[in-house]
């Protein structure tokens, strides 16, 4: 194993010099959940010289309500996510998704945060940050700039960040009354699997059943995750029609085919995203 | 007959060590001056192997020995054609080509990585058919058309011809299962000393056949068998995988050992164990059932070829199995069956709970289901007709006699089906599917039989060493090896029922080659048939004795005397008595008498004729029967069983809570091997290399599982108990296959039945 000196940060700023100080070879681990298993296979860059924990950092575990906008320590677990009563009153969809990772240890220390940074294409909370269009606030050195999630991927992987920046907070808006999300996942098997494919969606109709906003996003689906919104504009200002569930899908899986080109295992998700989509779009939409 | 120790679910006798975390395993053990190992892998499924060079690796800071081949100094090749090290060629990525040994594991680990070897490239045979086409390369140049040397086994009754002719219907289907890993929880170790006080080696480790490894460890050094010394220790899990490549392991590091005078311990990575460790074998097999209209089966015709890897030492043993069973538990006047093993540039196929069973009874009792549907007759209807029944001739020409060879098999698929509620679930599920809903469910029912011991494979015998001491605490030795599947507490049941005594008293050591008598390996579910008829029969040696010296004190005859609830007493007179506290020391202090018996169990070789494969294959049988409930998204393909109700014949249960542990851990391994576990290659490299992607199922994939136990009389075992280590895991995978086709009218002939294949009838290559 690659040696390095581990440091415990003993706060945001303290985290923050020092990352700027050591110029892209310290790296962050908060619940080392995927950082571990990097440094185990040799992924992690040569030049990294220091481990720094978050942690401990308090200052970046929490969830807070301030009016319509929730927003996140990019420390906090995905077991705090999956028991906070705010966030499924305010965003299901991920808390949903965020009870659904892994296992209870995993819930436990991994973050948010950690599941962004890494950006494999089975995150989940990815799919359900990016429905509820969430911006992300990070901070290099003093300087803090404000991004928005959609805009954060650049492939598998690979995220447009500074090797010294800092996550620090995810922030979105809660869902409008009378909206519905949903968060659904697919896998090999009940606990401790990765998603084949992963679906979130936001929805809010009307009283005559009149879409005013849909927000659908697939993971494992493109190289960069994104929304669909060819899909989604199917639906708004219409009353849905349930052959548009199946269509959707379509559109989907023609964009999933485009992105990534016909792969091994296209033959199966092909039909599959379809039939996810369709059945995620008839859980929250009312048809005519 | 009422008894006092066994049949109860005693705790378990080695249950505080280990639930505390006191017990130690391998990985646990330090010697002092101990060197790490590390083994360097092949780079190639099949290359010629040109140069290697150790000049590197061995300049390194606190490297003390890089050996290869030319550092054997007895036999390179092992049972099973096994290399201690590939000298000229390696035949898979498993191979080991060198190995190094430093002060510390990542010094280790670093040489590992300088030892530099040149390869030229082979053709990779990587399958069944690649390895059976006309001009394929051979695997070994001297096993042409890559057959595994001895593992032709067939079995011949009736006329297979003559049975067709008579058939109604005729059906041909293919299935295919998979390499399986065993994935116990503890990887690999082993521990290699230059032994303290005389010549030889002593060697300790996560080894499941101590004895099978000693004789092979004394080919490679050039040692006598006695100059080796094996101490399995505690295992944790093996499932019949700790052997070939713990083989290796001790043969490298005990070469090592000898070499550097110091204790050489070796501890595999998960990926390493998962890489060169042995698999559930592949199985490649083709049926033909032929039937009259109204479902009597008339013949039944098998050609199946096992996938056994560059090395095998099991297919031999395996493929014989096989042969006895690959008709299935019922009665078929015609039979012809063959098996054969496949060398291919592979991981190897070696012993994994059930032997053979798991691919065949997942074949049988899909077939069984084809032929009902095409008959028209409900799955239960052609198993209650076709099914084994007191009086009838097995395959082998074996006549189940009720009580010697009992087969309850009728009603205990009478019994399941009733438990389960089979016959109206079918409907009901049935009529529900009909509509659009994409989740489906369906039901499924499979049964099974299966010769317990040894057989035919070898004899049966096992050994045993019961010593009282002077305090009346009473040790028991196997030569057989606790792997986490209960045999000590079963033994030491048997033991203090044998003494009437209370299980308090027995403690036990560990199997050590030095102690015991080589009784053979730890398989086939042999573990309290043979063993614990061993210790049975040390018990009752011992028993005697102390009656005998009881009669003496008590001036009595010593027929007469019993031992219940630890007090010697003579038939019905009280006064004449004595307690076991009171007659121990006696006999040990005044009379000099030694209170350490040796128990054997030898049954003798069953005799079978090499022209039919005909004969007394088992000497008994046990019988099993489930039904699995299933629901199915069609959609998707995820696939989630409900329930599973199974009912197990075994003899005589000695100990219910480990009897019903050991079913349900069996039931969920194979539906853990029926739907979701599989190894994935890329051309001749093993994909599937840790548990993320070794689908193991997680205590949410788990089914409700009700279990009933039947119990029968007159078995050869101690008490009348049979091996039931096994037969737990053959159900699943074949019930499961047959809900799914009621759920979904789709037949899936290959394993596993994962998401890929449940959805599109085939799997995904990467
Ligand atoms: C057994 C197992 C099961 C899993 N199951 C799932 C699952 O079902 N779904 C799923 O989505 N994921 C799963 N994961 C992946 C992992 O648990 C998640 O991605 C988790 O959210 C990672 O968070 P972490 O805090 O552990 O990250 P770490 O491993 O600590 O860090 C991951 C990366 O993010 C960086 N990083 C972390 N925090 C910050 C920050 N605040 N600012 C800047 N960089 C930061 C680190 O430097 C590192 O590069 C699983 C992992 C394991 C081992």
């Amino acid at each position: 194993m690659q040696e390095f000196d581990f440091v415990k940060a003993k706060s945001l700023d303290h985290a923050c010099t020092m990352l700027a100080g050591k110029r892209g070879r310290a790296k962050v681990i908060a619940g080392g959940t995927d950082l571990m298993i990097g440094l185990r296979n040799h992924r992690l860059s040569e030049e990294v010289d220091t481990i720094m924990d978050i942690s401990g950092v308090g200052e970046l575990a929490y969830i807070r309500e301030e009016g319509e906008l929730i927003r996140i320590g990019a420390g906090t677990t995905h077991a705090e996510l999956a028991l906070s009563s705010i966030l499924w009153e305010a965003a299901p969809v991920l808390s949903m998704a965020a009870k659904s990772i892994g296992s209870p240890q995993i819930r436990n220390r991994g973050t948010i945060g950690g599941n962004i940074i890494t950006s494999a294409p089975c995150a989940d909370t990815v799919p359900a940050l990016l429905v509820l269009d969430a911006a992300l606030l990070l901070r290099r050195g003093e300087s803090v700039r404000q991004v928005q999630i959609a805009d954060f991927f650049e492939g598998p992987y690979r995220v447009k960040a500074a090797e010294d920046e800092l996550l620090l907070e995810i922030s979105f808006r809660r869902l409008r009354d009378g909206a519905k999300s949903l968060f659904d996942k697919l896998t090999r098997r009940n606990a401790l699997a990765k998603a084949r494919m992963n679906i979130a969606v936001i929805a809010l109709q009307d009283k005559n059943k009149v879409v005013k906003d849909l927000r659908i996003s697939l993971g494992s689906t493109t190289p960069i995750p994104c929304r669909f919104t060819d899909a989604e504009r199917l639906f708004l200002g219409k009353v849905p029609r349930r052959e548009d569930f199946l269509k959707a899908g379509q559109i989907i899986s023609s964009e999933m085919v485009e992105k990534s080109g016909y792969r091994w295992s296209t033959d199966y998700k092909k039909p599959v995203v379809e039939a996810l989509t369709a059945a995620a779009l008839k859980r929250v939409l009312k048809a005519e | 007959m009422s008894y006092k120790v066994i049949t109860r679910p005693l705790k378990r006798i080695d249950a505080r060590e280990k639930v505390t975390g006191e017990a130690k395993f391998g990985a646990d053990l330090n010697f002092s001056g101990q060197l790490y190992a590390k083994t360097v892998y092949s780079r190639y499924p099949h290359a010629r192997v040109l140069s290697i060079n150790t000049e590197k690796a061995e300049a390194l800071h606190g490297v003390e020995a890089v050996i290869t081949a030319a550092d054997v100094p007895g036999e390179n090749e092992l049972f099973g054609r096994f290399p201690v090290f590939a000298e000229k060629e390696v035949k898979y990525t498993g191979d080991g080509v060198a190995m190094v040994a430093a002060t510390s594991k990542s010094i280790a680990e670093k040489a590992a990585s300088l030892v530099e070897v040149e390869y030229e490239e082979l053709p990779a045979v990587l399958t069944i058919e690649e390895a059976l086409a006309h001009g394929a390369a051979l695997v070994h140049t001297d096993a042409p058309g890559n057959f595994i040397e001895n593992t032709h086994h067939l079995m011949r009754a009736g006329d297979v011809e003559r049975g067709f002719e008579e058939a109604d219907i005729i059906l041909e289907k293919t299935y295919r299962t998979q390499f399986v890993e065993h994935g116990y929880i503890e990887p690999e170790v082993v521990i290699a000393l230059p032994e303290p006080y005389r010549r030889g080696v002593e060697i300790h480790g996560s080894i499941q056949n101590p004895y099978s490894i000693r004789e092979n460890v004394a080919r490679a050094l050039n040692l006598r068998i006695s100059e080796v010394r094996v101490i399995p220790g505690n295992l944790g899990g093996s499932f019949g995988g700790k052997d070939e490549s713990v083989m290796l392991m001790a043969a490298r590091t005990a070469i090592t050992a000898l070499k550097t005078g110091r204790p050489v311990k070796m501890v595999l990575t998960r990926e390493e164990s998962i890489l060169e460790s042995a698999k559930r074998h592949s199985y490649k097999a083709k049926y033909k059932i032929g039937a009259r209209k109204g479902g009597t089966i008339v013949a039944l015709e098998n050609t199946i070829y096992t996938q056994g890897g560059a090395y095998n030492n099991k297919a031999r043993f395996a493929n014989w199995r096989a042969s006895v069973h690959a008709a299935g538990p019922y009665r078929i006047p015609n039979v012809k069956t063959d098996l054969y093993g496949v060398y291919t540039n592979t991981i190897y196929g070696g012993a994994f709970r059930g032997f053979s069973a798991p691919q065949v009874v997942f074949c049988n009792e899909s077939l069984m289901d084809e032929l009902a549907a095409e008959l028209g007759i409900s799955p239960k209807e052609i198993r209650l007709k076709n099914c084994l029944k007191p009086g009838d001739e097995l395959v082998t020409g074996q006549v189940l006699r009720p009580g010697k060879i009992p087969a309850p098999l009728k009603q205990m698929i009478e019994e399941v089906c009733s438990r389960s509620d089979f016959d109206r679930k079918r409907e009901e599920f049935s009529a529900g599917n009909s509509g659009d809903e994409p989740v489906k469910r369906g039901i499924g029912l499979a049964c099974t039989f299966r010769g317990t011991g040894l057989g035919g494979e070898g004899i049966d015998t096992a050994g045993a060493t019961v010593t009282i001491e002077k305090d009346g605490s009473v040790n028991i030795v196997s030569n057989l090896n606790e792997m986490g599947q209960g045999m000590r507490t079963a033994h030491a049941q048997i033991v203090a029922e044998t003494l009437g005594i209370s299980y308090g008293r027995i403690t036990f050591s560990p199997t050590d080659t030095s102690v015991v008598p080589d009784g053979g390996p730890t398989v086939a579910s042999r573990g309290t048939l043979a063993g614990g008829n061993a210790m049975l029969i040390a018990a009752q040696k011992l028993k005697e004795r102390l009656l005998m010296e009881a009669g003496k004190i008590l001036n009595c005859s010593w027929e007469g005397l019993v031992i219940e609830d630890e007090i010697i007493q003579y038939r019905g007179k009280e006064k004449l008595s004595i307690t076991f506290d009171e007659l121990i020391p006696r006999c040990i202090m005044e009379r000099g008498l030694t209170l350490s018996a040796q128990g054997w169990y030898n049954p003798g070789p069953e005799e079978l004729d090499p022209e039919t494969g005909r004969g007394n294959a088992y000497p008994s049988y046990i019988y099993g029967c489930a039904v699995a409930e299933i629901r199915v998204n069609t959609l998707t393909g995820k696939l989630d069983v409900d329930r599973i109700t199974a009912a197990y014949e075994l003899g005589r249960v000695i100990n219910p809570q480990i009897v019903k542990g050991q079913l349900m851990g069996g039931l969920i391994q194979g539906m853990g091997y029926g739907i979701m576990e599989d190894t994935e290659t890329k051309e001749g490299y093993l994909i599937t290399r840790n548990f993320d992607e070794l689908m193991l199922p997680t205590s949410l994939d788990i089914p409700e599982i009700d279990i009933i136990l039947y119990e029968t009389d007159q078995n050869i075992g101690p008490y009348g108990a049979k091996g039931i280590g096994e037969i737990g895991v053959e159900l699943s995978a074949p019930a499961i296959a047959n809900a799914l086709f009621h759920a979904t009218g789709r037949r899936v002939r290959e394993l596993p039945m994962n998401l890929e294949r449940v959805l599109l009838g085939r799997a995904l290559k990467r």
